[in-house]
């Protein structure tokens, strides 16, 4: 079992999915691939390699899924997850940080100004009462209230963020619950990945106020089992992805060090593949993009060697934040010498 | 992808699979290609619509598949139906989503689809029923939900579905038949933390409204139940939450000292159970805030103390925060 990082095998890992185009999984996965392309990039870029993948192919692809349609009544537009696919906010927040990734958010500053009309399609996704839906079919859930504070605040909308934080703050306070997590609804069960999008969404309206935090950090440190491993829910399976929610979560409320950094480290190290590259959600299982990018996250922000800092509230490189003047007063283990 | 192992595939076994695949791919891109461009074309015929079940039965995760198949029932169905048609169509509709979520009780997108079928059905059948269709179709849904908790006891899309449809019942179940199902699921497993929760939910609204003696005896009632199953697993969490839940603020010091008393007797039997020494010091520490400082409140600190230390030794993974825990307390002190 490898305690290295296998880089270049992950490297090749991603390069070779954008490869796959004869492969029937790639197109049974078209939905996700907006969020795939930001999940392997994302990896990339934490691993210092951002050049492993043509900057210009991914942009060009990114504007590709730009859907004129679906908001056309309404005087919005946004991105689908594939060419053809219909405006969804979750690939609307990946081609957003697509775009702050490789510096060209400046690609929706166009003459038919897509950028207004996005921005207006993230305001129109909340409801009176603060909560937001992902589309226009209007399900509703804490994860789309955060993708839409996070987008709108890559793409500078400060004044409009100012005028609509009391509503938003206020449907989260509804979807907390009496172990200091949250749901994705009010009344829903906690669960780490909706805690990792409340939080997150709270830090970005500078309200961490909203949280009990020694409560919630208790119930985040919990999640950690005796294998290292961290789950989502009370009694239920570890997986490398609860590393970020869990980990961004406790990053955050600056309170990493209520759990066990080298155990933890020692399980997502467990979960790659050694020769085929990419990181599962347990050892033994099949790799995949989503497992490969949270795994690498976490380990960024437990301090593992030569890797690029992470930014736990929006789960970007945390430079590229920075410089975009967004940086929240989160906490990373010091990065350790190689 | 979860859960699913890593098999180790000779190169010929990969070749042979990709030759296999290759008829389904270009069956696949066709249905697809054709798909996609009658939604383009805005084209809602009845043909459009059955390509689009052929398409999703391939694809359930194929959201743009969905919408688009709601545009041709609500451009082209719904216009031209009676209601009684549109009735029918729905029931269609939910029995084809059925059968996907045995198969994927985890796609997001086809909750969705059901519940979006749920709200279009009409009034009727009469006038002097006008809910019967609606009362009809979500007493099923409630049937249905029930059935994908059956299959998998903490599956979150069914339990949070659940609250959609217990809250969209034309006629509101009464609430104990809510307390009834949560303790049926509880008393099966005691680690179905999905129910426990649900159970906190209920009562937290039907307490609103009762005296505070009914309150009281509910309460009671509730730490017999939550003390079985801490006796039956003292190292299961779910319990000691809903336990925690119970106690909350700790306002009342009468049920705090009790449940002390509780806890300190399954220690007893398992004096190295960390949930009972944490919940030990969580509740001491509650007791300490209404405690004048003197003999009494330096004893419980003391015991506190006492307790964080051995805590560090048994739960070195959380170390930290016990070490937090002691400095704040000294802090206090």
């Amino acid at each position: 079992m490898s305690s290295t990082l296998l880089v270049d095998k992950h490297v090749t890992y991603i390069q070779a999915l954008a490869k796959n185009k004869d492969d029937l999984a790639y197109h049974l996965t078209t939905h996700l691939r907006m969020n795939a392309i930001y999940w392997g990039v994302t990896a990339l870029f934490i691993m210092e390699r951002p050049d492993a993948l043509d900057r210009d192919d991914i942009l060009d692809f990114v504007m590709s899924c730009w859907d004129e349609e679906a908001g056309a009544l309404y005087f919005w537009s946004a991105f689908g997850a594939n060419p053809g696919h219909d405006a969804h906010i979750l690939a609307s927040l990946s081609a957003v940080q697509l775009l702050a990734t490789y510096d060209a958010l400046d690609r929706l500053d166009t003459v038919d100004s897509k950028r207004a009309r996005l921005v207006q399609f993230f305001l129109d996704r909340q409801n009176e009462d603060g909560s937001f839906t992902g589309d226009q079919f209007g399900e509703r859930d804490t994860r789309f209230l955060y993708i839409a504070l996070n987008a709108l605040s890559l793409l500078g909308c400060k004044d409009d963020l100012a005028r609509i934080a009391d509503k938003t703050v206020a449907h989260v306070i509804r979807c907390r619950n009496f172990d200091g997590g949250f749901g994705a609804e009010p009344g829903a069960e906690s669960h780490a990945a909706q805690v990792w999008v409340c939080v997150s969404a709270l830090a970005i309206l500078d309200r961490l106020d909203a949280i009990d935090i020694p409560l919630l950090a208790w119930w985040l440190a919990e999640r950690q089992l005796p294998t290292g491993g961290l789950n989502g829910r009370p009694e239920k399976l570890p997986d490398v992805c609860y590393s970020h929610w869990v980990l961004s979560s406790l990053s955050t409320l600056r309170k990493l060090s209520w759990i066990d950094a080298p155990a933890l480290e020692r399980f997502i190290l467990a979960a790659q593949d050694e020769e085929g590259g990419g990181i599962a959600d347990r050892t033994g299982d099949m790799p995949d993009v989503f497992h490969t990018c949270f795994g690498v996250a976490g380990l960024s922000l437990l301090g593992f060697p030569g890797l690029r800092d992470l930014d736990p509230v929006y789960c970007m490189p945390a430079d590229i934040i920075e410089k975009r003047g967004l940086r929240k007063d989160w906490e990373a283990l010091p990065r350790r010498a190689a | 992808m979860h859960g699913v192992k890593r098999a180790k595939q000779s190169r010929e076994a990969i070749e042979a699979k990709k030759k296999k695949e290759v008829a389904l791919l270009a069956d696949y891109r066709a249905l697809e290609e054709d798909v996609i461009a009658r939604k383009r074309a805005g084209d809602y015929s009845e043909e459009a619509f059955t390509l689009t079940t052929k398409l999703l039965k391939l694809n359930f995760e194929y959201y743009s598949v969905w919408n688009y198949r709601r545009q041709i029932l609500e451009r082209a169905t719904f216009p031209n139906a009676s209601p009684d048609k549109i009735n029918e169509v729905l029931s269609v509709e939910l029995t084809f989503t059925s059968a996907a979520l045995r198969q994927h009780p985890k796609v997001y997108w086809i909750w969705n689809h059901r519940s979006w079928c749920l709200e279009h059905v009409p009034d009727g059948p009469s006038e002097e029923d006008p809910h019967g269709w609606k009362t009809a179709n979500w007493n099923k849904e409630l049937f249905v939900v029930e059935k994908m908790l059956d299959a998998d006891a903490r599956n979150f899309h069914a339990w949070n579905y659940r609250r959609v449809v217990l809250a969209s019942l034309p006629v509101p179940r009464p609430p104990a038949e809510e307390l009834a199902y949560t303790r049926r699921k509880i008393e099966s497993n005691f680690s179905n933390f999905s129910a426990w929760h649900q159970r906190s939910k209920v009562f937290a609204s039907v307490w609103e409204t009762q005296e505070p003696g009914d309150v009281k005896l509910a309460k009671d009632a509730e730490f017999e139940l939550v003390k079985n199953a801490l006796f039956i697993d003292p190292n299961d969490q779910s319990g000691w939450l809903y336990h925690r839940w119970l106690v909350g603020d700790g306002a009342d010091v009468s049920i705090l000292s009790r449940e002390v008393g509780v806890i300190t007797e399954i220690l007893e039997i398992a004096p190295d159970s960390k949930w009972c020494l944490d919940s030990l010091v969580h509740y001491k520490r509650l007791l300490l805030r209404g405690t004048p400082l003197g003999v009494d409140s330096r004893a419980l600190r003391q015991e506190c103390t006492e307790i964080l230390q051995k805590l560090e030794e048994i739960d070195p993974m959380r170390r930290r925060r016990y070490q937090d825990l002691r400095r704040e307390m000294d802090v206090e002190a």
